[in-house]
């Protein structure tokens, strides 16, 4: 059982602490992304999973194996890299075959699995070609099958996307998936985008300053963030975090009693009154944006200088400059408190 | 180039065929020096066209030599030169890229302390410390042998640096990959790191080379053994004769053949000689 | 300094890469080095019984020495005037070969390989060019009036190794120089020559500017080239001579030391030399780091 145990996992740089404390269990098969900004800690923890970075203090279980002390090649990890970190002077079969004959795999299982990934990531006519002759999407897909080949019990991804064309991001992303679900194997990926991140992961890690901040599905993360952090980082375009003191006159008197800020997805903003209950807000209009199949429209609330985005499906016809009443059903409120940054109707942690 | 001045044009390339004449001219001297018999420098003045002495002159050269300077056949010096040479370069290029794998890739105590212990060496020529460190050959008994020619000039900070600054450009994630991939740190070096320094191997090989070659003041006081001259320490022997005017002929013949090879290099290998003055420099 | 982000966990095989660099260091370079400054402190009797030590005596004496002040003297004039001319050569050339784009490659092929002759060999070319006897150089000298004999002038003595050494250094320069005009961005040339500048003109306001990092490089490079390759040169044209005229520090270490001798005196020259190296070399890399910024 490929499982992935990480607890109380800490990271100091000297006196800077990097990653301060870390608890996550990963199924077997599970594909886990750890997303977050810049210097949250992401990598520092992925590095340390791979045994690239040391651990300062912490467990981290492998198949049940604690690998805290273990070189990379003993953890059974195979890792796919930003820039592929290909070797230059090697075809691409020499790439693949690299790390099977350091461990003496005999040479016709060797064969028998280059030819495997070959066939599954379609880079067999790539095969005796160097890495300086492929195109991105075909260097990713050779650091792919290096990490296939192993047989490993985990898969490790720093940020393998980042380096190529948005359209080919987007293909590659689903081929991961894909080739994940078929493989079966646990899976650790790095990223920085959330909608990559929202994409790809049976589960998803949101780390912040080298803390997280929640762990949960995709659609969990989404309809319920845990803190101020979350709910402004997942979703496109981000959700709407707004003091209560910018309201005047709607009515949150039912909202939790540390309330402070509430959050409202741009598409649970409506133009107009929905059926059942539901919040009015007023607003001025400034500027409509339409983008094909909808439009952002940013508006300003009155009395205040407070903005919101709203997204909109179609092309509504609205002035700048024009008086609104705009519309939320009060389940798609999501309070706060901005001193603990955390929801405010959550019964363990109010 | 912006305008198109012919005049400027002609003056630049006569500027550069006065500069190829300065720089050639002394070497077209010596080499119809060595074409030409004895008798012909008695009358007091130099021929400046080719005689028909050339192969007469060299193969004498190469296989009696002068006897009365002191010097054996040109063919004995010209091997231990190339000897020398070649040990001298590929001894050095051994080293240092040990040297700057251990300091680039490893954390250790004392790796700074290593570092500018290396360093030092640059500020250490023969010239300065010419003395004591025949002394010590002396003492350890290598005076009169190859290790005696070699092995003092063999630790090299230009080398070490080169390799040094080429490996921090080798992105960290290839050798991470290699890590993951089961490659121990002896592994990674043969199986990754030494092929990616091909070019930088062969740049360096070609100026380390050179630099064998022409070592004077060192053979000099190293050997006093006539079978261990090399070519470049022995001509001076054939042309500084006290009592009487050395045999222009041969000596010019022995100075042809001096040069012969580390020019060849240069020339035929121009880029990659290019390459390592630059890269070394920096 | 800086290492990796990571690095091999073996705690003792960077030692064993280490050993053989620093054991050749060590044994032949420190030691020596330490080995000259013990003996520069020190005076040997005349039959090699006894040592005294001295303190700076020897170097007191060096230095209140007329033939070594002189050949302190002469070793400043000998690196000023080669780096002088040498540099301005290859500056012309480099110049000139950047101008030209077809014969580019066959011109610097013929300008770079006098960098692969020995000096020593250099100085027996161009004593044969000069020989007094059968030179052409004093043929064609005394043809214009001008008796030539570096064996007795030390005036011409000293001319003499400067053109020599100069010759040697010039394909050095010039490779660099190449180098150093083609990282002249050329926006800045043809925005010079859009204002109006003439050839000349761009070169000294423009170009001559941006060189400095390398002329300055260069500079160091042939101070230290002068002082301490050419023993070669020397040793094959006058061997320091007429009457000490060309006894340049470097040849005087070698003559009082393995000549004469004098080990106390030849070991303070060698400290002494040590000392202006590593003052070069300090400049020499102090100054690197700072090449970038311009």
């Amino acid at each position: 059982m490929a499982t992935i145990n990480i607890v109380d996992l800490q990271k100091n740089y000297g006196p800077v602490p990097a990653v301060k404390g870390i608890n996550l269990s990963v199924e077997d098969g599970e594909l886990i992304v750890l997303v977050g900004p810049s210097g949250c800690g992401k990598s520092t923890l992925l590095r340390m999973v791979a045994g690239l970075e040391s651990v300062t203090s912490g467990r981290i279980e492998i198949a049940g194996r604690d690998v805290v002390k273990a070189e990379p090649a003993e953890r059974d990890i195979a890792m796919v890299f930003q820039n592929y970190a290909l070797y230059p002077h090697m075809t691409v079969r020499g790439n693949l075959e690299y790390g099977l004959k350091n461990r003496g795999t005999p040479r016709a299982e060797i064969d028998r699995r280059v030819q495997e990934a070959a066939d599954i990531l379609e880079i067999g006519p790539l095969l005796d070609r160097k890495p300086r002759q492929l195109s991105g999407g075909q260097r990713q897909r050779v650091a792919m099958g290096r990490a296939i080949v192993r047989e490993p019990a985990a898969f490790l991804f720093d940020e393998p996307l980042s380096n190529l064309d948005a359209k080919l991001r987007v293909q590659m992303r689903v081929e991961i998936r894909k080739l994940q679900r078929r493989l079966k194997t646990t899976s650790l990926y790095v990223t920085h985008d959330q909608l990559e991140a929202m994409t790809l992961a049976d589960r998803l890690v949101v780390m912040n300053g080298g803390l997280v901040e929640q762990i949960g599905t995709p659609t969990d993360v989404y309809d319920r963030p845990a803190t101020l952090f979350v709910a402004g980082f997942i979703g496109s375009p981000p959700m709407n975090l707004v003091p209560l003191s910018a309201f005047s006159g709607a009515d949150f008197s039912a909202l939790p009693p540390n309330t402070d800020i509430v959050g409202i997805r741009p598409d649970a903003l409506l133009l107009e009154r929905p059926e059942g209950p539901s919040v009015m807000i007023e607003a001025i209009a400034e500027l409509l944006e339409p983008i094909g199949g909808e439009s952002h429209l940013h508006v300003k609330l009155t009395g205040s200088n407070q903005s919101m985005v709203l997204s909109i499906q179609g092309r509504p016809h609205v002035d700048e400059g024009a008086a609104l009443t705009i519309f939320a059903r009060p389940a798609d409120l999501h309070p706060f408190n901005s001193a603990t940054g955390r929801r405010t109707d959550d019964p363990a942690t109010a | 180039m912006i305008e198109n001045r012919p005049v400027l044009a002609f003056l630049t390339h006569l500027v550069l065929i006065v500069g190829v004449v300065i720089v050639v001219f002394p070497v077209y001297l010596a080499f119809v020096a060595s074409t030409h018999g004895s008798g012909d420098f008695m009358r007091g003045l130099v021929p400046l066209l080719p005689g028909p002495h050339l192969i007469e002159n060299y193969s004498f050269m190469l296989n009696e030599g002068i006897s009365s300077a002191g010097a054996p056949p040109l063919w004995i010096m010209l091997l231990n030169s190339l000897v020398m040479a070649i040990s001298i370069a590929v001894g050095k290029i051994i080293i240092s890229i040990l040297s700057a794998y251990a300091i680039v890739f490893f954390r250790f105590p004392f790796r700074m302390v290593a570092f500018w212990i290396i360093f030092i060496t640059l500020m250490l020529p023969v010239e300065v410390r010419i003395i004591p460190t025949f002394k010590v050959v002396a003492d350890l008994g290598m005076l009169n042998s190859y290790p005696g020619l070699i092995i003092p000039l063999i630790a090299s900070a230009t080398a070490t640096f080169l390799f040094r600054q080429f490996f921090l450009t080798v992105p960290d994630e290839l050798m991470e990959a290699a890590r993951v991939d089961g490659a121990g740190a002896m592994k990674f070096f043969r199986d990754i790191l030494l092929p990616l320094s091909r070019t930088n191997i062969a740049a360096l090989f070609v100026i380390l080379f050179i630099y064998g070659w022409v070592q004077y003041l060192w053979p000099l006081l190293v050997t006093t053994d006539s079978r261990y001259y090399t070519i470049v320490m022995g001509i001076k022997r054939l042309a500084a004769t006290a009592d009487s005017e050395p045999q222009w002929n041969f000596v010019m013949a022995a100075v042809m053949l001096a040069m012969l090879p580390p020019v060849l290099v240069v020339i035929f290998m121009q880029r990659l000689f290019v390459k390592g003055l630059v890269e070394t420099e920096k | 300094m800086q290492a990796k982000r990571t690095t091999f966990p073996n705690k003792f095989l960077p030692y064993w890469l280490l050993v053989p660099q620093l054991a050749v260091t060590l044994i032949f370079f420190i030691w020596p080095a330490v080995q000259a400054l013990k003996s520069s402190f020190e005076r040997e009797d005349p039959f090699g019984f006894k040592t005294t030590f001295v303190w700076f005596e020897n170097y007191r004496r060096l230095l209140i020495d007329p033939m070594y002040v002189g050949s302190l003297g002469k070793t400043a004039v000998f690196a000023f005037s080669v780096t002088a001319l040498s540099m301005s050569l290859s500056l012309i050339l480099a110049v000139a070969v950047n101008r030209v784009l077809r014969s580019n490659r066959a011109y610097t092929t013929l300008l770079v390989w006098p960098y692969a002759v020995a000096p020593v060999v250099v100085g027996i070319l161009w004593w044969f060019m000069f020989n007094p006897t059968i030179g052409i150089a004093p043929y064609l000298l005394r043809g214009m009036g001008i008796d030539w004999n570096h064996r007795v002038d030390g005036n011409q003595a000293m001319i003499f190794v400067v053109m020599a050494a100069s010759w040697k250094q010039i394909s050095y320069n010039f490779l660099f120089f190449v180098a150093g005009l083609q990282s002249v961005p050329q926006s800045q040339i043809e925005a010079a020559a859009i204002d109006g500048a003439g050839p000349f003109k761009r070169f000294w306001t423009i170009v001559f500017p941006l060189l400095a990092p390398t002329t300055f490089f260069l500079l160091i490079v042939n101070i230290n080239y002068a002082m301490f390759d050419t023993f070669g040169i020397i040793d094959a044209t006058t061997q320091g001579g007429p009457a000490q005229a060309t006894n340049i520090l470097v040849y005087k270490v070698y003559t009082d030391g393995f000549l004469g001798l004098n080990i106390g005196s030849s070991s303070a020259q060698s400290v002494i030399l040590m000392i202006i190296v590593i003052a070069l070399t300090a400049i020499q890399f102090r100054y690197v780091e700072r090449r970038i910024q311009y």
